[in-house]
């Protein structure tokens, strides 16, 4: 059964005078537990997309249902929910709370599900060292490095074990080696049952991914099975 | 999200920013340390000015001679006896003065001769140190005795040992029967700067009339004053022979009143520096939500995040309030303990002592946590309402 579903979604900007399309009817259905990259050119609306499917943002018409709730009707806080328990979020310019350490950042998302300091503790911890940062614990965003920075956000996103993990350019800040890592890590989140969606424009990070999408304009060019 | 949870990231947060979170708290700790320490300065005063008026005599009434009667005052020894007659008063003391030369050897000084009875010190709140007041045999003999104010006793260097010795008052030879307990300044005049004599004696030998300048009333009951006063009034006029339409020959002054209505101003005056001290306390706040707003500002990103990974409004809402409400409280108990040294400092400089309000110090923290909700209400609910997705796109 679809686990994300978009029906004829779009998303307009409202710049001034200008009114920008970003999404022009989008209609895609992802099942509970495929490994999906979206690709396509910038500006094709792949991040806007990816806002919907995170909650982050709201369709301007259309519809999305998320596990056969239609999410579109909710009000924030039942939005913030979603976001709270059931989706990871991987940004592509990792977002990380400036000036607190690595492992308060990845403890955030723990908080506001209020969940006890030592169990966040060690939850971090845990995520932290899955990604090979055990010993990064205290270090503060601007004392790591590029790559150290995204697999805190990895980390982040997958702390709270979501059922859906969204990843906008994962490796594009990542030396090849340490791309591979990442994706070999979704790959094994999505061997356990997680549903992961991914942006790229890297053909061969896509090649990972069960099914790819493309996205032009806008709107959905052709769908592959992978 | 636990309150406990929110003060532990108010203050995570106010540890990155310490300079900046000790300037913004600078505001209020000014604010409430002018507060509480005004308002001690204020409450120092009313209760010098309090214990003066004890000092001065307990319900005292002072009659004076405003008229004239050829060379003499219109008031009388008679008047005073009258006055005595009054149910509601305690006692009554005619006083006649005059400035005389008092030596002793070849030491002198000038001051005020007091010609008056033996009710003179319960009248003016006097307590004898050494040997005795005047007596009434005294006052009927005209016997040349004295009794020493504590500041002449001391100008002529007399100590206890002076009692029973001579001094002479104008030159002629006085016997010192006892030497007063000191009152202590009350400002404009010493109370201490005086000698006593019998009232018939100063008569006899200085003013030669049966005139007072002076009759000092000391009424039994406080609730007593007015009446007594409005019963001197009649009584007087009709002893002076004063028609209906005359004005009075005499005036009554009530000290006591008087020293009332200074320390109702000086109430009134606490009052006005605590306003104007809580005026920096409000610019204080002001300073608080100024920098919150800047903080919402630069924090943009990170409250995109925050609501990114689960957060609801309402939790950034607190996360902000707490944040100004820390500032203003940590403000508001710093500012407090500089108020109260500033008070003990000053109160040991100005004789009152350390004034120790806890209604100031409950009303000064109270105040300074309001000015951190009011302040910071604002900033908090500009955060809480962005747009996620906005946010996280804000450079």
């Amino acid at each position: 059964m679809s686990l994300l579903e978009l029906t004829a979604v779009t998303r307009t900007y409202d710049m001034g005078h200008v009114q920008v399309h970003a999404l022009r009817g989008v209609s895609i259905s992802i099942n509970a537990g495929e490994f999906v990259a979206i690709v396509g050119p910038s500006g094709s609306g792949k991040s806007t997309m990816m806002g919907i499917l995170g909650c982050l943002d709201r369709p301007t018409s259309g519809s999305y249902a998320l596990d056969g709730t239609v999410v579109t009707a909710l009000g924030d806080d039942s939005l913030a929910r979603i976001r709270s328990r059931t989706i990871g979020f991987v940004f592509q310019s990792y977002n990380l709370i400036p000036r607190t350490s690595a492992l308060d950042n990845v403890a955030t998302p723990l908080l506001y599900q209020g969940v006890g300091r030592r169990e966040r503790h060690a939850r971090a911890v845990a995520a932290l060292e899955r990604l090979g940062l055990g010993d990064r614990l205290g270090h503060e965003p601007t004392e790591l490095s590029g790559g150290e920075q995204q697999r805190v956000a990895i980390a982040r996103a997958i702390v709270t074990d979501p059922a859906v993990v969204l990843a906008d350019e994962p490796t594009g800040n990542l030396a090849t080696h340490q791309g591979l890592e990442v994706l070999d890590l979704f790959k094994g989140l999505n061997a356990t049952g997680r549903t992961i969606v991914l942006i790229t424009h890297d053909p061969r990070v896509a090649a990972f991914a069960e099914r790819e999408v493309r996205l032009l304009d806008g709107q959905v060019d052709t769908e592959l099975a992978a | 999200m636990s309150a406990l949870e929110l003060v532990r990231l108010a203050l995570s947060r106010l540890r990155t920013a310490r300079v900046r979170a000790a300037l913004t708290m600078l505001g209020v700790i000014i604010g409430v340390a002018s507060v509480v320490a005004l308002v001690s300065v204020g409450k120092g005063t009313t209760s010098q000015i309090t214990s003066r008026l004890n000092s001065l005599g307990t319900n005292l009434l002072t009659v004076n001679a405003t008229g004239r009667n050829g060379t003499a005052t219109t008031l009388t020894l008679d008047d005073a006896k009258a006055i005595a007659q009054i149910d509601t008063v305690a006692a009554v003391a005619p006083e006649v003065e005059t400035q005389a030369v008092v030596a002793v050897g070849r030491t002198t000084t000038t001051t005020s001769v007091i010609g008056t009875s033996a009710q003179y010190a319960q009248v003016r709140a006097y307590d004898v140190w050494q040997g005795t007041f005047l007596t009434d045999t005294s006052l009927e003999q005209s016997s040349r005795v004295v009794v020493l104010g504590a500041t002449v006793a001391d100008d002529l260097g007399l100590d206890a040992s002076a009692v029973g010795t001579t001094v002479t008052i104008g030159g002629l030879p006085f016997e010192v029967i006892g030497i007063l307990q000191p009152k202590g300044g009350s400002g404009f005049q010493d109370p201490d700067n005086e000698v006593l004599v019998p009232i018939a004696t100063i008569q006899k030998y200085f003013v030669g009339s049966s005139q007072v300048r002076t009759i000092g009333v000391s009424v039994g009951n406080a609730s007593d004053i007015e009446a007594t006063r409005n019963a001197i009034t009649e009584l007087l006029r009709v002893r002076h022979g004063i028609t209906a339409t005359a004005s009075d020959d005499f005036s009554i002054f009530d000290q006591a009143q008087l020293l009332d209505t200074a320390a109702s101003i000086s109430g009134t005056l606490t009052l006005l520096l605590a306003g104007i001290a809580s005026i920096s306390l409000l610019v204080g706040g002001i300073g608080i939500m100024n920098i919150m707003l800047v903080s919402v500002r630069e924090r943009t990103r990170e409250i995109g995040i925050r609501k990114a990974v689960g957060a609801r409004a309402r939790d950034i809402l607190s996360q902000f309030l707490i944040e100004a409400l820390t500032l203003s409280l940590l403000g508001g108990l710093v500012g407090n303990a500089i108020g109260l040294v500033a008070s003990s400092l000053i109160g040991r400089i100005a004789g009152w002592g350390f004034i120790f309000d806890p209604t100031t110090i409950a009303l000064a923290t109270v105040f300074s946590l309001i000015v951190g909700v009011v302040f910071g209400v604002w900033p908090a609910r500009q955060a809480a309402r962005l747009d996620p997705i906005a946010a996280l796109r804000y450079e």
